[in-house]
């Protein structure tokens, strides 16, 4: 037994030799190389004539006004996507979780947005958003004009289009959620549900007072990840408005995009992407020490 | 059970890895691989222009058997230019390659490419399009060559003209602005669509390159001659006014901003389209002898048409220059490499002599496509900054056409673009020291 244990042990190295070599090669190495020409001139066209730019990629960043606006936009998008998404996600897992087959549809129905492509939804409800022009006008504004709202130029007017694409993305999005939510479900206590029935507590009890501390986990898991996709958003806006109207959907992501291909300055962009990174990782950190898992 | 040993697996799979990683690369044809090969690479285009552009190649292997060989390789052209630049900062660039015309001047900034001026004599020199060479050249050396150029035009519904009462200008000759305005009114009043500016374009590019006339025709410009300012230049009084004209047509409704028709005629409502030569032959078979094409209007004194497209070049850090040389002339070779590119893409061909080997161009719309070349295209600004400069000014442009007030949205572009080269500023120029505040 223990000599089997010890050549497990000694064996172990082995394997994990190559997924260790490919993270250091394409994960590690990559980052490091990204932090040392963060701190330099370099040009993504010539790398090899960089020059020692100390903190200079920071500070021009940080004052930037439209890299400023890019992490407000992305912010604003969070928070408008990370709380709505959740609780959608979670009123509807709990909607959908019932084992008669016929339900089945209703969850492959809000599950189908998450796997078509990207790209083919922007254009999808490009055209949904479309404002009224001659006798053509977008469903969205169609069904506004039907309870007797106006029409908006949602994707156009620069209050409404950030707004809108959020709006997009939790629709998108949602039925991921919903699906952890609903693997969560699984393992609530049916017992401990009918014991609360019986002694009278109400549905609105039941789901506060047994659903939610019994998803505690996975509610930390779905707001953790929903946190880190919305700030990584990027296709919707790039393919719906281009970041306009003005920059009012302008992306982090997007302006990283643009550091990187379009002023081709590779110092800016690692710079831009260790400061999204941080941001990032610091957030998600945050949000852990104030939502804590538990461990049994 | 016994203990797996792992040292053998390990090693198997590092083998298979390096297999798979290098099985792209084996070449077993013993008698190619004396050959010198050349390397290129091309964005792809339609699956007509990419089938000519093969059957060029092979072309160009038969006639060069035993001397050089040359290898396409083809990548998406959303993504080509993001491809140029890996390859470029990973020192990895093939022999020859096609540019997109108005990024050459960063490539040479970033010392890719390799000057042409040795590969061609001045007498083919001259027989190339004005617009094609300027559009290589930068700081007076030639750096790229295209086997093709392009045109907009105004193009336009003569009986819809009629029936609305506009007489069109005398052939060859275009509007003032005011007239173009008044022609959109009376045609706006007869109930159709006066003109199609096709602003649903995704790319940037469309607005940049079909739009900037407006601004040329006025006496404006995007950036400094030199390339390295837009301070007091994207946003002059001339720009303003001149997109203050462009954006009377949207304010009055005689162009559609967004849903767009993408041919719009096909549908017979459009009486105007402010477009370019790639659709010409639908135009000519939907609209026979009634299609009308005129030089964009001016808001100045002079009509300025757009010109433009993509070019070859060699790299700097090419194994066989003069082979890729070899292959650049085989490209825009009138007979072997213009002709077939052209009857697949239909744009307009780059040669004088090649331009004889279409009889379409005696005729218009092409005729025009052709006299504009020659005489009142301006390609556009030849800068490192280019990139950065087109996106921002096709995002003002959008915004113009959607109401933003125009001074306001340009200043801001300006301030946008500037901030970019200010921030380049210290890595072209070695002797400055540190980065402004």
């Amino acid at each position: 037994m223990t000599s089997w244990k010890k050549a497990q042990s000694r064996a172990a190295p082995w394997f994990l030799l190559p997924a260790l070599a490919l993270l250091a090669m394409f994960v590690v190495w990559p980052m490091l190389r990204a932090f040392g020409w963060s701190f330099t001139n370099a040009d993504l066209l010539a790398p090899e004539q960089a020059r020692w730019s100390g903190l200079d990629n920071y500070s021009d960043l940080l004052a930037d006004p439209r890299f400023r606006r890019a992490f407000g936009n992305t912010a604003l998008f969070a928070l408008l996507v990370v709380p709505i998404q959740t609780v959608l996600a979670f009123l509807l897992a709990l909607w959908v979780n019932r084992p008669e087959p016929a339900w089945r549809w209703l969850r492959a129905a809000f599950f189908l947005p998450v796997i078509v492509s990207m790209p083919v939804l922007a254009v999808l409800w490009t055209i949904l958003y479309q404002p009224a022009h001659g006798g053509e006008t977008g469903l969205v504004n169609a069904a506004l004009s039907l309870v007797g709202l106006p029409a908006q130029a949602w994707l156009r007017d620069p209050h409404l289009a950030l707004p809108a694409i959020a709006a997009m993305s939790i629709w998108q999005g949602v039925g991921l959620q919903m699906m952890v939510f609903l693997a969560g479900l699984q393992g609530v206590s049916r017992e401990l549900l009918d014991a609360a029935r019986i002694d009278g507590a109400t549905a609105g009890q039941r789901v506060r007072h047994i659903v939610v501390p019994a998803l505690r986990n996975t509610i930390v898991f779905v707001i953790t990840v929903t946190t880190i996709l919305a700030f990584r958003i990027f296709v919707q806006p790039y393919l719906m408005t281009r970041g306009g109207p003005g920059n009012s959907t302008l992306t982090v992501v997007q302006s990283i995009y643009e550091i990187t291909f379009l002023s081709q300055n590779l110092g800016r962009a690692c710079a831009a992407t260790l400061l999204f990174l941080l941001l990032v990782g610091g957030l998600t950190l945050l949000q852990r020490r104030f939502t804590r898992e538990e461990r049994t | 059970m016994r203990s797996v040993r792992p040292a053998p697996i390990s090693a198997f799979l590092f083998l298979f890895l390096a297999l798979v990683g290098t099985a792209g690369c084996r070449r077993d044809d013993p008698a190619a691989a004396r050959v010198p090969l050349v390397r290129v690479w091309c964005h792809q285009g339609q699956e007509a222009e990419n089938q000519a552009m093969r059957a060029i190649a092979a072309a160009f292997n038969a006639a060069h058997a035993g001397r050089a060989r040359v290898e396409l390789t083809f990548f998406p052209d959303f993504q080509y230019n993001e491809k140029i630049a890996i390859a470029a900062a990973a020192r990895d660039l093939p022999d020859a390659l096609d540019l997109d015309g108005p990024l050459v001047a960063r490539y040479v900034d970033a010392g890719l490419l390799a000057p042409l001026d040795a590969w061609f004599t001045p007498a083919e020199l001259a027989d190339f399009l004005p617009t094609i060479r300027t559009q290589g050249t930068i700081d007076g050396r030639l750096y790229a060559l295209g086997a093709f150029d392009s045109a907009v035009v105004l193009y336009y519904d003569r009986e819809l003209l009629a029936a609305a009462g506009v007489e069109p200008p005398p052939a060859g000759r275009g509007w003032t602005w005011n007239e173009f305005l008044a022609a959109c009114e009376k045609l706006h009043a007869s109930g159709v669509e006066p003109v199609a500016f096709h602003m649903n374009e995704s790319a940037d590019e469309w607005f940049t390159y079909a739009f900037s006339p407006v601004i040329w025709s006025n006496g404006g410009q995007l950036i400094s001659s030199d390339g390295t300012s837009v301070r007091g230049v994207l946003a002059s009084v001339e720009n303003i006014a001149a997109l203050q004209a462009w954006q009377a047509v949207f304010k009055n409704n005689y162009a559609a901003t967004d849903p767009v028709d993408p041919d719009p005629f096909g549908s017979g409502r459009t009486a105007m389209d402010w477009s370019g030569h790639w659709m010409a032959p639908s135009h000519v078979r939907t609209k026979g002898a009634a299609l009308g094409a005129m030089p964009l209007p001016r808001v100045g004194a002079r009509s300025v048409a757009p010109c433009g497209s993509w070019c070859w070049g060699v790299s700097a850090q090419a194994r066989h220059p003069e082979l890729a040389a070899l292959w650049l002339k085989w490209v825009t070779d009138p007979q072997h490499g213009i002709a077939p590119i052209v009857r697949a893409n239909g744009a307009v061909p780059a040669r004088r002599s090649a331009l004889a080997l279409f009889p379409e161009y005696q005729n218009l719309p092409y005729r025009l496509f052709r006299e504009q070349l020659e005489t009142s295209a301006q390609p556009r600004p030849r800068t490192p900054f280019y990139a950065t400069l087109t996106q921002r000014f096709a995002g003002a442009l959008r915004d113009i056409a959607r109401g933003d007030e125009v001074a306001g949205r340009l200043q801001a572009a300006e301030r946008e673009v500037q901030a970019v080269i200010d921030r380049r500023r210290p890595a072209a120029a070695p002797a400055a020291v540190s980065s402004s505040p």
